[in-house]
């Protein structure tokens, strides 16, 4: 089974420089460096008010930073739509769940594949071949990452509308919605946040595949720390908009400054 | 992404034609024809002789006190529009009607004073009760929409109450054709406040006098108002804050319905002000002037008291002087029936260009 | 205390009759009969709020989170006193306007008048006629309250019963020309007296009525069953009644002019091109959610775009009749012609507007509406469009020598127009556009950030929902076959967005609906007319207020998000303790 052909430079996916976003007086992110690897899982903790889901959307375009580059193998994104960010490959989840709620199971993924589609207004009118068979393949694609999280989000559930789905499945399926737009970087936003034991463990699996069986890079915020150790190949912690230390789970967890930031918040190791 | 059959997803990159910032692009040509269409018309106008349509001085000072009188009963309009938005962050769109419901319903008296002679023998108490009653029905008509249309709605999205709005002008507006008929009445003006006066050497007529007189105190009485006593420091609170407003201890209802008093106060008073000087009512009156006002309250950046007076003026001088200005040089004939238009349009720029006022940011507040 | 409640209800009902009769609504309509001499419409005027108090004082209470249902007794109780005490406010203010004097408020409130008086004291002195307000109001009420705690099983026949007994009261001026037509008897139906129905009509319509919803009631269940195992889905199919509903629509639509006359077609006419209209606009409105204000710009530039396409003449005085641009081209070459002009300025006009928010872009689209008004009517472009006196000799749409301007013969041109608006309007809501869109509208900022150019598809539903009005404002001017700018007031784009938001937006079938109801009715009925407007304004008032789900999405979810949360949590429970299998349970508790 031969690579995807890498859309970005050899090693690195993102590279994050110097970024600062402040709202009014609010200083969301202060001088941000970050480098992401092909390849990677990469956890980004810290305090709530850190800066961390301001980092997703300044990545993901939804605001425009006031200072610093980000770079998504050799391309500057700064400034680009956020539905253009998609196009090149880096996709998101929200910390509050935001599916279409209205839309069946099956539509809130088949958005995912909008930007790889072309569907015209004419064409769409007049049901080509060429359209019919696009939205088979859209289907199709839908379907599959759908089935990534087993027989939960398949079969008859398809056709039924997203709000009648329980938490953990709308979690889930905000990432298969995701998955389905063929992304080279992930980034999850807490998607633990609210589940239970044992659905947490069984995402951390998931997200475990997701670089192993997919291929993704995958960016995660996270403040359960169980998940954090047994994803992250690297862990990035953040307090105040800046990078207070950064290494493998081990190092981050016994530094200094990431203990104080924290101020006591441990969570019981496994 | 890997899978055994799934396609290969290919190099992407964006075209350089979707990196282009379409925005800027537009907004930067559609300004700099707007420039230029203001600049080469004005230009034009003012080198125009008097044979060829030109204005003389005194045409432009005229120009420029109707605006200033019409702009300040738009200020007085505008302001309920400000207010009401600045605590429910709702466009009152039936606002148009409140004003047209005082005037209404002051005409009823002004028009049985006057065949009694009582409005002249007695103007100034005459119109104190007519203004008195003015401020009754549109008072009494903003407080209603406020409690059968607005309440329900207070945490509905912003459309909801927006439709509902245009729903309520529309009732309203039928409500009055239907009680009183569709036609224009005359109102009365009386013989006090008929003719020109002169004021630092400009030639006034008295009622834009009056107008212009009555707008400034009321303007500052509310100004005052909000910032020294203890309910206008409740307004302001509930308009930053609401929840928070109601844990101090602040009943936002009340507040909320305080504004809309307020706002149908100056509104009253404005229609009392604006049928002296047009001499009329009619159901439909409360459309354009409404619309007016929101485009002053806009233009003033919303949700602002100052913005609105200010906004006020600057939209009732564009509107006078703005057609002769600009539309004559370019040959436009009769350019006074399309003093509507420009309004319109003056609307539709500063939604465009600046929605969050001349004052503002340039960017409407994030949703 | 309960009975408060009930004394303000009756109140509130007795100051919409006051309302009613001052508007007009009751004096104007005093011989306009529905059934025998006997029911009168003004007399519905007069007792429905009293009804409606009745029925909403009987309505189960919510209390601490808990519904309860009234005792039969308490309800009539209930009912009875809102009936009563509306009653009472009436009276009374009868009792004011007699002892005032009625032709002195008269200068006033225009409808005063002694129709008004006469009926409202039944041809009484003032103290019996108020005597019978309040008797009759009380029994309104009393049946109100009724019809509320009556079990489900009586209550959907009885209102069923009356709501199409009163529909085929009120289409007196239609029914019985269709009879005509079709030569059937029609006086046993129609009194040829009063016009309205005869009570044996009229039983016989309520019984029939009656009957089809007991049919529904107890069949419905079990016939959508069989359609959706017919049709191969899991899901809900569509319910028999509205399928047949829809199946007896479409068939009406086809032949309503052969058989109702050359008036009421031309009425019909006026529904097809606002039928055009509306399904333009809904997907401005209802499939991307912007909305738009000013749909007359469309709707005027695709009028006077056709005008000058085919050669039409301008009327004014004083100058050349031929427009300073003018073509000559047959009306089917020139629709396509004026659909691209519409859709090239709504993106042109859409561009730097369409960004705005919500409300500022409903407001900006009235901007632009308003000025495309004046500009039509201005002195400036009399040379192009002909001022107030506008155009004349617009092209009949000939095909060979087969015009349409004759009113059945239009009414088939508008309809085959709004099939292939719906047919573009359908295919582009179940397309990859169409789901774009719904996501759009659903959340924003979510779509933008799973790959939907915003800007891109607002654009283009702008753009083709201004293609279409421009269809209909074309097909307007070869009705009328002259165009006056007071045909392009801002009042067109308010109906055409009125009926998309009463006809449920998003939904063709109910678009169509809404412009028969909402533009048929007032035309077939030239006494309400005038009333149109304060319907309208009313109906959506009342419909944002009280059920806005179905038509804002978000509503909808938080309420039955919340339901569904707490159905879907406790099943997840039992799955995971291994008591049920993965099935869904929804709300009610049922599983699937």
């Amino acid at each position: 089974m031969s690579e995807p052909a890498p859309v970005v430079g050899i090693d690195s996916v993102l590279e994050v420089r110097g970024l600062e976003k402040h709202f009014g007086g609010l200083y969301a992110l202060s001088g941000l460096d970050m480098d992401v690897r092909k390849g990677e899982i990469v956890s980004v903790i810290g305090p709530n008010g850190a800066g961390k889901s301001t980092l997703f959307n300044v990545i993901t375009g939804i605001y425009e930073p006031d200072a610093g580059d980000i770079r998504y193998g050799d391309v500057s994104i700064v400034g680009l739509r956020p539905h253009q960010v998609v196009k090149l490959g880096i996709a998101r989840t929200f910390q509050n769940v935001r599916l279409f709620a209205n839309m069946t199971i099956l539509e809130n993924a088949m958005v995912g594949q909008h930007c790889r589609s072309k569907g015209g207004v004419f064409g769409s009118i007049l049901r080509t071949p060429g359209i019919r068979a696009e939205e088979e393949r859209i289907r199709e694609r839908a379907k599959e990452a759908l089935s990534f999280f087993g027989k939960r989000l398949s079969g008859y559930r398809l056709e039924q509308p997203a709000f009648s789905l329980s938490y953990a499945n709308r979690r889930r399926l905000e990432m298969a919605r995701a998955l389905a737009t063929d992304p080279q970087l992930l980034l999850l936003d807490e998607p633990t946040a609210g589940m239970n034991p044992r659905e947490t463990l069984e995402l951390r699996d998931h997200i475990v595949r997701m670089r192993d069986e997919l291929g993704l890079t995958v960016i995660v915020i996270e403040h359960d720390m169980r998940v954090v150790k047994g994803v992250s190949d690297r862990v990035i912690a953040c307090d105040y908009g800046q990078k207070i230390a950064e290494g493998t789970y081990d190092e981050v967890a016994h530094d200094e400054r990431v203990i104080e930031a924290y101020l006591g918040t441990k969570t019981t190791d496994d | 992404m890997a899978g055994t059959e799934a396609p290969r997803v290919e190099a992407v990159r964006l075209s350089r034609f979707e990196q282009l910032p379409w925005r800027r692009i537009i907004l930067i040509i559609l300004g700099i024809v707007v420039i230029g269409v203001v600049g080469v018309g004005a230009t034009r106008t003012l080198t125009l002789g008097k044979a060829e349509g030109g204005y003389s001085a005194g045409a432009w000072r005229d120009f420029v006190v109707q605006g200033t009188a019409q702009g300040a009963i738009y200020a007085m309009i505008a302001l309920g529009y400000s207010l009401v938005y600045g605590i429910l962050r709702m466009i009152n769109f039936a606002h148009g009607e409140v004003f047209m419901a005082g005037s209404f319903g002051s005409f009823f008296f002004a028009d049985a004073y006057e065949k009694s002679g009582f409005l002249d023998r007695d103007p100034i108490l005459a119109l104190a009760i007519v203004t008195a009653v003015a401020i009754g029905v549109s008072v009494g008509t903003a407080v209603l929409l406020e409690r059968l249309a607005y309440r329900p709605l207070r945490n509905a999205p912003r459309l909801v109450p927006l439709i509902t709005a245009i729903g309520a002008s529309l009732f309203l507006q039928n409500t009055f054709r239907g009680f009183f008929g569709p036609q224009p009445y005359g109102y009365p003006k009386p013989v006090v406040l008929a003719g020109n006066i002169t004021v630092l050497g400009v030639p006034v007529q008295r009622i834009q006098l009056l107008v212009l007189v009555v707008a400034v105190i009321c303007m500052t009485v509310l100004q005052w108002f909000v910032s020294t006593t203890t309910t206008g420091r409740s307004m302001r609170a509930v308009a930053q804050d609401r929840e928070i407003a109601s844990l101090m201890g602040i009943n936002v209802d009340r507040v909320i319905v305080t504004t809309f008093v307020i706002g149908g106060v100056l509104a009253g008073i404005a229609g009392v002000l604006y049928s002296l000087t047009f001499e009329q009512v009619q159901f439909t009156m409360g459309f354009k002037p409404g619309i007016a006002a929101f485009t002053a309250a806009v233009l003033g950046g919303i949700g602002s008291i100052g913005g609105a007076a200010l906004g006020g003026f600057v939209i009732g001088l564009l509107q006078a002087v703005g057609p002769p200005l600009i539309l004559t040089g370019f040959g436009i004939p009769s350019v006074f029936s399309l003093k509507d238009a420009f309004v319109f349009l003056v609307l539709v720029l500063v939604l465009v260009f600046r929605p969050g006022g001349l004052l503002g940011t340039g960017e409407a507040e994030k949703v | 205390m309960a009975a408060s409640r009930w004394v303000r209800m009756g109140a509130a009902a007795g100051v919409v009759t006051i309302f009613l009769a001052l508007v007009g609504l009751i004096g104007g309509f005093t011989d306009v009969y529905l059934i025998g001499d006997q029911i009168v419409f003004a007399g519905l005027m007069l007792v429905l709020p009293a009804f409606v108090a009745g029925l909403v004082a009987a309505a189960p209470r919510v209390e601490g989170g808990e519904r309860h249902e009234m005792q039969l007794s308490e309800a009539m109780k209930a009912a009875a006193v809102a009936g009563a005490v509306a009653g009472v406010t009436f009276a009374l203010a009868v009792v004011l306007a007699d002892w005032i004097g009625a032709e002195r408020i008269r200068t006033v409130f225009l409808n005063v008048s002694p129709q008004l008086m006469e009926f409202v004291n039944f041809g009484q002195a003032t103290g019996p006629g108020a005597l019978i307000i309040v008797a009759i109001s009380a029994l309104a009420g009393v049946i109100g309250g009724a019809l509320r705690v009556a079990p489900r099983s009586v209550r959907r026949p009885v209102t069923a019963a009356v709501m199409v007994t009163l529909v085929f009261g009120f289409l007196q001026r239609v029914i019985p020309i269709a009879l005509d037509q079709l030569k059937l008897e029609r006086d046993w139906l129609y009194s040829p007296e009063f016009d309205g129905l005869t009570w044996i009509g009229a039983v016989v319509v309520g019984a029939v009525a009656a009957g089809f919803s007991v049919l529904n009631a107890r069949f419905g269940e079990r016939l959508r069953g069989g359609l959706a195992r017919a049709g191969g889905q899991s899901g809900p199919a569509i319910s028999p009644a509205r399928l047949v509903a829809g199946l007896v629509g479409l068939a009406l639509l086809l032949v309503a002019p052969l058989l109702l006359g050359s008036v009421i077609s031309e009425v019909l006419g006026t529904v097809m091109v606002f039928a055009l209209l509306g399904v333009g606009l809904n997907i401005v409105v209802g499939y991307a959610g912007l909305l738009d204000l000013g749909y007359v710009f469309f709707f005027a530039l695709g009028a006077y775009s056709l005008a000058l396409l085919t050669g039409a003449t301008l009327n004014a005085y004083g100058i050349p009749p031929e427009p300073v641009i003018s073509g000559h081209l047959n009306f089917y070459v020139a629709i396509p012609i004026v659909m691209v002009i519409a859709a090239a300025a709504g993106a042109l006009v859409g561009a730097p507007v369409l960004r705005l928010r919500g409300d500022y872009l409903a407001l900006v689209t009235l901007g632009l509406g308003e000025m495309v008004t004046v500009l039509v009517g201005s002195p400036w472009l009399v040379p192009l469009v002909g001022g107030p006196s506008g155009m004349r000799g617009i092209t009949d749409a000939a095909i060979g020598g087969l015009a349409f301007r004759d009113p059945q013969r239009f009414y088939y041109l508008a309809l085959a127009f709004v099939g292939l608006a719906a047919f573009i309007s359908w295919r582009l809501a179940t397309s990859r556009i169409g789901r774009a869109w719904t996501a759009m509208r659903e959340d924003e900022q979510t779509a933008d950030a799973m790959g939907i150019s915003t800007t891109r598809f607002k654009l283009l539903a702008f753009a083709i929902g201004g293609a279409i009005g421009s269809l209909g404002g074309a097909l307007f001017a070869v009705k009328i076959g002259s165009l006056t700018p007071a045909s392009f007031q801002v009042l067109v784009s308010i109906q055409v967005l009125g009926l998309v938001i009463l006809g449920g937006m998003g939904s063709i079938p109910g678009v169509i609906v809404g412009a028969l109801v909402l533009v048929g009715l007032p035309g077939l009925l030239r006494e309400f007319e005038e009333y149109r407007f304060l319907a309208y304004g009313a109906a959506v008032v009342a419909v944002m207020v009280l059920r806005p789900q179905g038509l804002v999405p978000n509503v909808r979810r938080s309420r039955e998000l919340q339901d569904e949360e707490r159905a879907q949590d406790e099943w997840a429970k039992a799955v995971e303790e291994g008591e049920t299998s993965p099935e869904i349970a929804t709300a009610s508790g049922a599983t699937t």
